[in-house]
């Protein structure tokens, strides 16, 4: 039962939130699949590190990479642009919460609150925009390299 | 058969334009552009930042041509993408006949297919719902969540029909979307206000802005980095902003 409701349903929730969100980025066919598939992937990677490491952010950050290389992966196979995939796939991952806490912090006047609060969500922004970029640069080296080589 | 400078230099800038506007990211813009114009056997020069594409190259008789493209504001279309992306590969490939190649690119652009709007509200419908369900919501509050998301949508659709900018829009989805969940919060069908908020505002969150912003400063576009990233903080600002409204709204009133 804690199964269910503590890995199996939260990935669910992300897999069906990216599909909705495909129709928003005008995604068709199977590429909406990929893109929810790699959102659920994704989240599971958050949950299971989540006793391993015990820090949301190095979470969110193992998170992307997975997602990053999925997407990666996906796109060769397919041969098209890596965007596609990662765009809707990082989204279980955005800070929403912390935005929306920020602001709420920001304007019932909690300054200590807001600036921890705000710290907190660009940390998380930031874990995600790195884990990103760190797959792509490495994936880009090695085309380099092939490229180079033929 | 001579080469047409100026049809291949079209083609390039308007190539370039096609994969902007679809919302690839700047190194894939220039890139595409460069093997282009090398598949045609021309070495030109090409800059991209989002939203201007300058493209130049020297004839044989030595003198430089050059075409500047301006890129509208601009969302992101993945399917376009993919097209235009397809398309590129193909005449990098097998360098047709230039009339053929702009066709062919004004075609893609004339066969566009985009989901009906009813389709697309589904989409938020279900996208704000779940992110509700994802935060810790209960079932009602995804169903307040999804509505929410449905209002945005529409907020989106009818400011965008009347030319509305980016912030203005955010603005005015955010608040809509608080006012809905606040309305419906009191009609006693939400339970948590804030998951409520939560998953419907990620269907306006520059999430992946901030990312790709710092995907082009690494990549060592710097000017594209930091006007993606300046664009991310306002849309930051602008949901936060639209969110307080309402909130406030919704405190004056209850207080008076």
């Amino acid at each position: 039962m804690e199964l269910i409701s503590g890995y199996v349903l939260p990935c669910l929730y992300a897999f069906l939130a990216c599909i909705g969100f495909c129709f928003l980025f005008n995604i068709h066919g199977i590429g909406m699949f990929i893109c929810a598939g790699g959102a659920g992937l994704g989240w599971l990677c958050y949950l299971l590190t989540a006793p391993l490491v015990g820090s949301d952010i190095i979470q969110a950050f193992l998170a992307a990479l997975v997602i990053s290389a999925w997407s990666e992966i996906m796109a060769r196979l397919r041969r098209c642009p890596v965007t596609s995939y990662l765009l809707v796939a990082l989204f279980p991952l955005v800070p929403g919460g912390g935005i929306y806490y920020t602001m709420e912090h920001a304007v019932s006047g909690e300054v200590d609150l807001f600036l921890s609060t705000l710290l907190h969500t660009l940390g998380l922004a930031g874990a995600l925009a790195v884990g990103a970029l760190l797959v792509a640069s490495f994936v880009r080296l090695f085309q380099k390299r092939r490229e180079h080589r033929s | 058969m001579e080469l047409d400078y100026n049809k291949l230099l079209s083609l390039t800038a308007e190539m370039g334009l096609c994969l902007m506007e679809s919302g690839a990211e700047t190194y894939r813009v220039e890139e595409s552009m460069h093997r282009l114009l090398s598949a045609y056997g021309v070495a030109g020069e090409v800059f991209a930042i989002p939203n201007c594409i300058i493209a130049t190259l020297t004839s044989p008789e030595r003198r430089p041509l050059t075409q500047i493209r301006r890129v509208p504001a601009h969302g992101t279309d993945i399917d376009q993408l993919e097209r235009y992306n397809d398309l590129c590969r193909r005449l990098c490939r097998e360098a047709p006949e230039l009339d053929a190649a702009l066709e062919q690119v004004a075609q893609i652009g004339r066969e566009r297919r985009s989901y009906p709007l009813y389709i697309r509200l589904a989409g938020y419908f279900l996208g704000c719902g779940m992110f509700s369900l994802f935060y810790g919501g209960t079932l009602r509050d995804g169903l307040c969540g999804g509505v929410c998301g449905v209002a945005i949508g529409l907020c989106l659709a009818l400011t965008g029909a009347f030319g509305a900018n980016l912030f203005f829009k955010t603005v005015a989805g955010a608040a809509v979307s608080a006012l809905t969940a606040l309305l419906l919060t009191a009609a006693g069908l939400g339970q948590s206000l804030d998951k409520i908020i939560i998953g419907a505002l990620m269907a306006l969150v520059p999430g992946i802005a901030i990312t790709n912003a710092m995907r082009d400063i690494m990549a060592g576009d710097m000017v594209s980095g930091i006007s993606k990233g300046a664009e991310a903080l306002l849309i930051g600002a602008a949901i936060a902003l639209g969110t307080a409204i309402a909130l406030g709204l919704a405190a004056l009133t209850a207080g008076g």
